[in-house]
């Protein structure tokens, strides 16, 4: 266990290594530099040559790189070239929102999906079921941002509520926090209730029908024993590692949320960084993404052994 | 067991359940708190987040709504856009038109406390003008030779040559004056202006709070303004409708949707953009003037306004209309009056009597350029020009224009405050923004006379003909010119012009 974690965490400096000259790559091949994007089609070629001298961005690419790498790992994520802002503050407080409206959005979409897939699976093929599984195909199929454009506008037509437009952290004020984030993690919770209700239900129902279960049932043990106590835990490994992908990928910033619902969040800050080539700020952004992406695949992991002891590593 | 596991189920349903509820009874708290005081803060819907607040050096419309609350500039535009005095109280030419004496304003005092002179303006000026900064503004007064400070509130500009459009210059924002030293305007933003930088937080909001010490005491009207950022217009709407914003940015399509609904008024105006289609005359077959001019009789402009403006613009040359002083009247152009057989016939004798295939590079960032370049390739077709649309990205757009190198395109500008810029910058030989390999020495002689004609008359009748030379030419096509819409809660006074939100934005109260 021990060594498997040392080396777990040992490769996270390939794939971050990989990572950075990727995105840097990338980056740069994209049409478009950050000086002619700002000074759109106003620019006169002087201007925008100042500029991008003003940056740094004259220098040629693999000094840039060296540079920046050499930041990073001094813990030094640079500026925007834009704004002047300081990378790494800015990154950390913004993925203290996304993690809220993950944590929140998770939160609502498990405390729908579990107990419905349960139902769903253990009264198979009945109105019930049914039901939830029609919910699941809407929620899979409905894109967020039709869902998010709903919530909006009916709160604020039918209802004459909107969500309070500045951001506030749970530890600083709940009750606004929650205010705050209560439509856009319901977004978020429908999409995700569908995934994990889907994956539910379908492992209950191949976990209801092992053997270990109809010995259960042959000692006489109630349904709902039976259940909790012995299918829950073995149906687990697989809803599980689909609850753990989409932390992951929530934990990046869900984009389309976050935009439509104005949340300063990891996304849209990356997002920006994109439309504005603001090289440093998605270059920083994305590594960290990446970073959080492998802990808590990691974390995933050693919950597996937790949930089944016969996993060992 | 079963009464467990019912229970746990239940009570994870009534968290969702008072989840929901919760949202609902907010109302009413809300609608007390905003009651309970008497508002003093005007809150503005900002679609894209600022880039940054040093005036001479970011130009993005997301930035100077903000800084051009913070600076002042020399001179401004009022609503019927003629130039009016703001930090030079009045001005002098002389009859030679090479010397512009200002006279600045007395007792204005930068945010920092300190007093605004003309050492002041002859620094912002010098910062402007070197390269390293790279302003965008340094190709508006490349006729000045030489500032001189003649006394603390006289600064007298010495040109190369008379130029007509230096007083007008002076009033962009780009142009605003900034205290002398200042090397790193993104850090700190001191200006003379109205409203003085209060707190920025990213991807949030930017606060500005009044300027007690103003130079026009009777200004600003509103005790602080809260830009609120706000990025996909379905908030923006929800928000207007709730009264969370008091002043939004809206579209055609949404002040169609916005009219008539309660608390909620939508007001336009005239803009100084205009949409255009680009051509390439340096590539084939558009460097033959027939084709283009071909390309000019296909294209049904009005069929454009219809469309994609739903009737809400109008038909623009190359000097937007709102700039009523200097735009010829569309109905002067012979081309502007579709004629779908003449343009057949004028491909045929220049050589394509079946057409050919071409691209149009659009970007897919404004739905309107996508929607103008699909009605462009339907009239297109119907002279047998079939034209591939290329949908950009906003980066690799820009990249694409500055490449001089596409077929055509389909683009926005904003004609300036004075025609020159709408001419000489876009059109002439070496005009910074001539991307589409246009040069007619006449052209150029014509434009550049203008711009040192002092004679107001005599400018304009200069004027009118560079743009009926330009209109036949066709290195563009002058499509529309749009009105821009504002959503504005009831209790806001506020009154949108070409002039620039800011100059609405300081004279608006709440009633």
């Amino acid at each position: 266990m021990g060594s498997y974690l040392i080396k777990r965490v040992a490769s996270l400096i390939p794939i971050l290594f990989g990572i950075s000259v990727l995105i840097f790559t990338i980056l740069h091949l994209v049409p478009g530099d950050p000086a002619s994007i700002m000074l759109g089609t106003n620019a006169t070629p002087e201007a925008i040559a100042a500029l991008n001298k003003s940056m740094g961005l004259d220098q040629p690419l693999i000094n840039q790189y060296l540079h920046w790498i050499t930041g990073i790992l001094q813990g030094n994520f640079g500026v925007s070239v834009h704004t002047g802002e300081e990378i790494l503050p800015q990154i950390l407080k913004r993925f203290a929102i996304t993690m809220q409206l993950t944590v929140f959005g998770v939160l609502i979409g498990w405390v729908l999906a579990i107990p419905f897939g349960i139902l769903s699976a253990i009264r198979a093929h009945s109105k019930t079921d049914i039901v939830v599984r029609v919910f699941t195909l809407l929620g899979i199929s409905v894109p967020n941002f039709a869902i998010g454009t709903l919530l909006l506008l009916g709160f604020s037509l039918y209802f004459n509520w909107f969500p309070p437009i500045d951001v506030v952290n749970f530890w600083e004020d709940p009750i606004e926090a929650f205010k705050v984030f209560i439509l856009p993690a319901t977004t978020m919770g429908i999409v995700v209730a569908a995934g994990v209700m889907r994956m539910t239900r379908s492992a209950f129902l191949e976990t209801m029908d092992k053997d270990f279960i109809r010995t259960a049932r042959a000692k006489g043990n109630s349904k709902w024993t039976i259940v909790i106590g012995h299918a829950f835990r073995n149906s687990s490994i697989p809803i599980v590692t689909i609850a753990g992908m989409q932390i992951g990928y929530l934990l990046g910033g869900s984009v389309i949320v976050e935009q439509l619902f104005s949340i300063p969040g990891l996304g849209q800050y990356i997002l920006e960084g994109i439309y504005q080539r603001d090289y440093p700020v998605v270059q920083g952004g994305v590594l960290f993404v990446a970073l959080v992406f492998v802990l808590v695949n990691l974390l995933i992991d050693l919950i597996y052994t937790w949930i089944d002891p016969r996993i060992k590593y | 067991m079963k009464k467990r596991v019912l229970a746990g189920f239940f009570l994870s349903l009534s968290l969702v359940l008072s989840a929901c509820s919760g949202g609902g009874t907010a109302p009413a708290e809300q609608g007390k708190s905003a009651e309970g005081q008497a508002k003093t803060e005007l809150i503005v819907a900002a679609e894209q987040e600022p880039v940054g607040y040093d005036p001479h050096k970011v130009p993005a419309a997301s930035s100077v709504r903000v800084y051009a609350l913070i600076y002042d500039s020399l001179t401004k535009l009022d609503e019927n856009m003629n130039i009016i005095p703001n930090l030079a109280e009045k001005w002098e030419i002389a009859p030679d038109g090479k010397t512009v004496t200002m006279f600045l304003q007395k007792g204005v005092k930068f945010h920092n406390g300190k007093d605004m002179t003309a050492e002041d303006v002859k620094f912002s000026f010098e910062r402007i003008m070197n390269p390293d900064t790279g302003s965008i503004a340094k190709s508006y007064f490349s006729s000045v030779e030489a500032i001189e400070v003649k006394d603390p509130t006289t600064v007298v500009f010495k040109l190369k040559n008379a130029d007509a459009s230096f007083v007008a210059n002076t009033a962009s924002a780009y142009a605003s004056i900034v205290p002398t030293g200042s090397t790193d305007l993104t850090k700190e933003a001191i200006g003379t202006g109205p409203f003085k930088m209060e707190k920025s937080e990213s991807g949030q909001y930017v606060l500005l709070k009044k300027n007690a010490d103003y130079f026009n005491k009777e200004l600003p009207k509103v005790e602080s303004i809260k830009f609120q950022i706000m990025k996909d217009e379905a908030e923006r709407l929800a928000a207007i409708r709730s009264g969370k914003v008091d002043i939004s940015m809206v579209s055609a399509d949404s002040a169609k949707l916005l009219e008539g609904k309660p608390g909620v008024q939508i007001k336009n105006y005239q803009s100084l953009e205009y949409s255009y289609l680009g051509i390439n005359v340096n590539k084939k077959p558009f460097d033959n003037p027939k084709v283009r001019e071909a390309i000019s009789y296909a294209v049904d402009r009005n069929q454009i306004i219809q469309t994609v403006w739903k009737g809400e613009a109008t038909l623009t040359g190359p000097i937007a209309p709102a700039l009523t002083n200097s735009a010829l009247d569309p109905a002067t152009y012979p081309t502007y009056k579709t004629d779908v057989e003449k343009a057949k016939q004028m491909l045929a004798e220049a050589g394509y009597p079946n057409g050919f295939e071409t691209q149009i590079e659009t970007a897919a960032t404004y739905p309107d350029m996508v929607e103008t370049a699909q009605v462009i390739q339907q009239q297109l077709k119907a002279i047998g020009i079939n034209a591939k649309i290329n949908q950009l990205e906003w980066g690799n757009y820009i990249e694409t224009w500055k490449s001089k190198d596409m077929n055509l395109m389909v683009g926005r500008n904003t004609s300036g405050v004075d025609a020159d810029r709408s001419m000489r910058f876009f059109f002439s030989t070496t005009g910074s923004a001539n991307v589409w390999n246009y040069s007619n020495p006449a052209y150029d002689e014509l434009v550049q006379k203008a711009l040192t004609t002092v004679d107001q008359g005599e400018r304009k009748k200069l004027y009118d003909e560079a743009q009926t030379m330009l209109v036949a030419d066709a290195p563009n096509l002058f499509l529309a010119s749009p009105k821009n819409y504002y959503a504005v809660r009831d209790n806001i006074d506020f009154t949108p012009s070409a002039a620039g939100e800011v100059y609405s934005l300081i004279k608006t109260s709440i009633k």
